[in-house]
C-alpha cells in the first residue's frame, strides 16, 4: 500500500491520506473526532429506523427537506443590492429590449430586399 | 326521546355561530399563512418542525451556533454564504467538491448518490451528482490541456486557410479520345477517310 498511486481522474482516499496519520495536531484530531461523533450519531438514526420492522413508511430526511425548502424559497433573503439589482435587469430588462431590437431590425432588412428583390436564399431547397 | 335530548343540551348554543368565532379568532391571532391554522387552531406533529428549516442570516454567535446545530454541523466548519441578498439566508457554503470525488468504497447510506443520511446537502447538490458535473483532479493541468486543444485547432484553422489561398493540384490536360478522336461515334462519315489526330509527341 505505500506504493499507492491514485487513478489520474480520482482523488485520493482519505484513509490512504499520510496527512491523515502523519503530523496530526491535537486539534485536528479532535476535529476529526467531533465530526466522526456527528456522522455516527446520523448513521444510528438512520441505521435505527431503517432495519426498524414495525416500519412502514418510508424514512424522511430532514437535510433533504431543508435542502429543498432553501432552493424554493430564495424570496424571503433576497435584496436589493448593487449586484442583485444588475442581474436581475442583465438578465431580464436588457434580452427583452435587446431581442427586440436585434429581431425588428433584421427583419426590416429582409423586408426591405425582399421588396428590392435582392434576397439571397442560399439555403431554400425547394428551388 | 324528548325529555333525554332537552336535558343533554344544557345551554342552547348556536352552531353556525361556534364555527364563526373560531374563525374569527385563528384570523385575529394567525400571524403565518396557511390553511391549516384557518381550518384548526392546532398543528399536527408530522412534518417539519418549526426551528428545522433554514432562516435568515445568523448575525449572532447564539444564532450561528444554533444553525450549525441544525445543519449538523461544527460550530467551526459551519459558513454561512456571505449576505448580500442573494436569497441564501442561513444554508451552509459548503466546499465545490462533485459527488464523483467521494469514496466509491465507502458504505453510504445512498450508495449512488455517495451520501449518508442527514448529511447537508450542496446547495448545487443536483449539479454535483454522477451524472453531471465533475470536479475530479484530471491528469494534466487545465492550462496545458487548453494549449493543446486550442494549438490543434489553431493549427488546423491556419492549415486550411493557406490550402485555400495557394491550391495546389496534379497538372490536368483535356480528355483525349482515341480513333481520331472518335471520328465514326461522332457520327463520322465511314467512307471519307478521317482528318489524322495526333494526341501525342514523342
Amino acid at each position: 500500500m505505500a506504493d499507492y498511486r491514485e487513478a489520474p481522474l480520482a482523488t485520493r482516499p482519505k484513509t490512504l491520506d499520510p496527512n491523515e496519520y502523519f503530523n496530526l495536531s491535537p486539534d485536528y484530531r479532535r476535529a476529526e473526532e467531533d465530526r466522526a461523533a456527528l456522522r455516527a450519531n446520523l448513521k444510528r438514526q438512520y441505521q435505527l429506523q431503517l432495519n426498524n420492522p414495525h416500519r412502514t413508511e418510508l424514512i424522511e430526511d430532514p437535510a433533504l427537506t431543508r435542502w429543498v425548502y432553501a432552493r424554493a424559497s430564495p424570496y424571503p433573503h433576497f435584496r436589493p443590492t448593487k449586484k442583485t439589482s444588475l442581474l436581475g435587469v442583465m438578465f431580464g430588462v436588457v434580452p427583452l429590449f435587446a431581442l427586440y431590437y436585434i429581431f425588428k431590425t433584421d427583419r426590416d432588412n429582409k423586408e426591405e430586399k425582399i421588396k428590392a428583390g435582392t434576397l439571397d436564399r442560399k439555403f431554400n431547397l425547394s428551388s | 326521546m324528548r325529555t333525554s335530548h332537552s336535558v343533554r343540551q344544557q345551554q342552547p348554543v348556536n352552531m353556525a355561530g361556534v364555527g364563526f368565532q373560531r374563525l374569527v379568532k385563528a384570523l385575529a391571532k394567525s400571524k403565518g399563512s396557511g390553511l391549516s391554522v384557518l381550518a384548526s387552531g392546532c398543528r399536527a406533529a408530522s412534518g417539519a418542525t418549526k426551528g428545522s428549516l433554514p432562516g435568515p442570516f445568523p448575525k449572532t454567535p447564539e444564532e450561528r451556533a444554533a444553525a450549525a446545530k441544525k445543519y449538523n454541523l461544527r460550530v467551526e466548519d459551519y459558513e454561512p454564504f456571505p449576505d448580500n441578498g442573494e436569497g441564501y439566508g442561513d444554508y451552509p457554503k459548503l466546499p465545490d467538491r462533485s459527488q464523483h470525488e467521494r469514496d466509491p468504497w465507502y458504505q453510504w447510506d445512498h450508495p449512488d448518490l455517495r451520501r449518508n443520511w442527514g448529511e447537508p446537502m450542496h446547495w448545487n447538490f443536483d449539479m454535483y451528482i454522477r451524472n453531471r458535473v465533475d470536479t475530479s483532479p484530471s491528469p494534466v493541468p487545465w492550462s496545458s490541456m487548453w494549449k493543446q486543444l486550442f494549438g490543434f485547432i489553431g493549427f488546423m484553422l491556419f492549415m486550411f486557410y493557406m490550402g485555400e489561398k495557394l491550391p495546389s493540384y496534379q497538372p490536368i490536360a483535356p480528355k483525349q479520345y482515341p480513333y481520331n478522336n472518335l471520328y465514326l461515334e461522332k457520327g463520322g462519315d465511314p467512307a471519307k477517310a478521317p482528318k489524322e489526330v495526333k494526341n501525342y509527341e514523342i
